[in-house]
């Protein structure tokens, strides 16, 4: 028996408008580098697409979006799809989501734990380390707690103090000075897992949609299954492009609402 | 119906293929999607020709097997094929002797039917039917032109002493050039810095690869070697191959560690007899 390493899931929140193989190459290398650390052991990883409540551009239906997330990860055996967030009416905060996702995995630890403890007589006690629960992300995202108004202080406190980031950069983005620069993302810098990705991998789903309206290729950066299903359905298209166009993010609005009204209280 | 003449053109890339990555392929379609934009070509068909085993480069692995990972590859394509013969001659083969060969390997009359989508459905078949269609008496038009296909390094190593000799480079410039290049370097500089590569610069097409895409085969087999996930960078059939022969580890990158480029070999021995 080794060591006790920390199991541990992985979750990655955004768009997926649509998904694509480099946003599957970051559960990949996170799996890699966390294992690299001799302290994990990766479980399992969670895709986990926005809501249409979050008024992004150009942001296509969330059944869409999950629907080839789905068929993205079929060649996948530890990344799957929740839909819990992109079902929630209104935009959902990336803190709420975690919490909701943590909640679901401690639920199916104990269990499973408790099943295992009844076997053996046992009472109620955790034999081994319980899962941990990691946002991953890209390095920009790192660069969005800067933006004012995006974040709730006490949200980016949760998010890297009680459940850990593992943030892969990529290009020119330096994610070690976002977390220099930051007094709550210093406090916490050994629970933010800085990954390097030495191929320079930038497929953006930007590029790709962009492609799409052109009738470009996409072949190869996003997998065959997706390509047919956005072709079935006619997804990408200038029309698409211009959904929620004037719309403001819905992060802003909601965080501004809350402001206000503890200024009220 | 009555377009302006498209000219057929065939693209064919040479390389090592060591392994085959994504990245490869993209330089297909992202040629493919260029060359057809111009309004002036239609692109019939990908040819991919590893090298042999003869070229000698550090770590190369078998040609058989780099050639079964390109066929494996490009099996969800209906236009990009991989072609042996390279890979079977017993000693390295020039490039533009590849070139040449191919393009006498093409049917001399191409007969261009009005079905423009031809490259888009039941692949070899209809790649099939595209070459030998037309060939005895029908009226013979315009035999496709083969295109070297490649990336701004093969630009740029034509102008590296003793690898390439100058009747080749003249040679392939000839039949054309397609070059894959990442957003931000400028060939058009190279270009104009070279006076043959100036003298056939419109037979050099230079395609700005916008997404950055850079899985060098370097890097796939360095992970391999370190067990580290290669998932995505490569077609997953490829990667079963890999696994299920345990084609890159330390023992394959050590594969001709102390020999010389075989081109190299070839012309430094011809020019100092």
């Amino acid at each position: 028996m080794a060591i006790h390493r920390v199991p541990l899931v992985l979750l990655a929140c955004g768009s997926f408008n649509p998904i694509t193989n480099q946003h599957m190459r970051l559960f990949e290398l996170a799996r890699d580098h966390m294992h690299s650390t001799g302290q994990y052991k990766v479980v399992g990883g969670i895709v986990s697409p926005v809501s249409d409540g979050y008024g992004k551009q150009s942001l296509v239906l969330a059944k869409h979006r999950i629907a080839m997330a789905k068929l993205a990860l079929q060649s996948s055996n530890w990344v799957t799809v929740d839909e819990w967030e992109s079902q929630q009416p209104d935009w959902t905060e990336t803190v709420v989501t975690m919490r909701h996702q943590y909640g679901r995995i401690l639920k199916e630890y104990e269990q499973r734990t408790g099943m295992h403890n009844n076997f053996n007589g046992n009472t109620t006690f955790l034999p081994k380390a319980s899962p941990q629960l990691k946002l991953l992300c890209g390095a920009d995202f790192l660069e969005t707690f800067k933006i004012p108004g995006l974040w709730r202080d006490d949200h980016v406190e949760e998010v890297v103090g009680r459940f850990g980031l593992i943030c892969i950069s990529r290009g020119r983005l330096q994610p070690d000075r976002a977390v220099y620069e930051s007094d709550v993302l210093s406090r916490h810098r050994q629970n933010i897992f800085l990954v390097r990705e030495w191929v320079q991998n930038e497929i953006s789903a930007t590029e790709v949609r962009r492609a799409l309206r052109r009738n470009l290729s996409v072949k190869y950066l996003i997998p065959d299954s997706v390509i047919e299903y956005i072709h079935q359905h006619n997804l990408y298209t200038d029309e698409s492009e211009r959904r929620n166009k004037d719309t403001v993010l819905r992060p802003l609005t909601k965080q501004a609402q809350q402001t206000v009204k503890s200024l009220d209280d | 119906m009555e377009g302006p003449k498209l000219t057929d053109v065939v693209l064919l890339a040479c390389g090592s293929f060591n392994p085959i990555t994504n990245m490869h392929l993209r330089m297909f379609e992202l040629a493919r999607d260029h060359l057809q934009d111009t309004g002036r070509y239609r692109v019939v068909k990908g040819i991919m020709s590893p090298v042999g085993d003869g070229y000698k480069k550090k770590g190369l692995i078998k040609g058989s097997h780099r050639l079964e990972m390109a066929r494996l590859a490009t099996e969800t394509s209906d236009w990009i094929t991989v072609d042996s013969w390279e890979s079977l001659q017993p000693e390295w083969v020039e490039t533009a002797k590849v070139v040449r060969h191919h393009y006498e390997e093409l049917p001399a009359a191409e007969q261009n039917n009005d079905d423009v989508d031809t490259v888009k459905y039941a692949k070899k078949r209809r790649i099939k039917e595209n070459y030998f269609k037309g060939s005895s008496h029908q009226k013979s038009k315009e035999r496709p032109q083969v295109k070297l296909l490649c990336g701004a390094d093969v630009l740029e190593s034509f102008a590296v002493p003793n690898l390439w000799k100058q009747e080749d480079i003249i040679e392939i410039l000839g039949h054309g050039l397609v070059c894959i290049t990442r957003s931000g370097c400028d060939p058009h500089k190279f270009i104009n810095q070279s006076d043959v590569l100036w003298k056939y610069r419109n037979n050099i097409h230079v395609v700005h690869e916008w997404v950055t895409n850079d899985i060098s085969a370097t890097h796939v087999r360095r992970a391999l070697r370190r067990g580290q996930s290669v998932k995505y960078l490569l077609p997953d059939p490829v990667l079963r191959y890999i696994k299920e022969h345990d084609l890159y580890n330390a023992e394959s990158e050590q594969k001709n560690a102390d020999v010389v480029l075989a081109p190299l070999q070839r012309f430094t021995g011809a020019s100092s007899s």
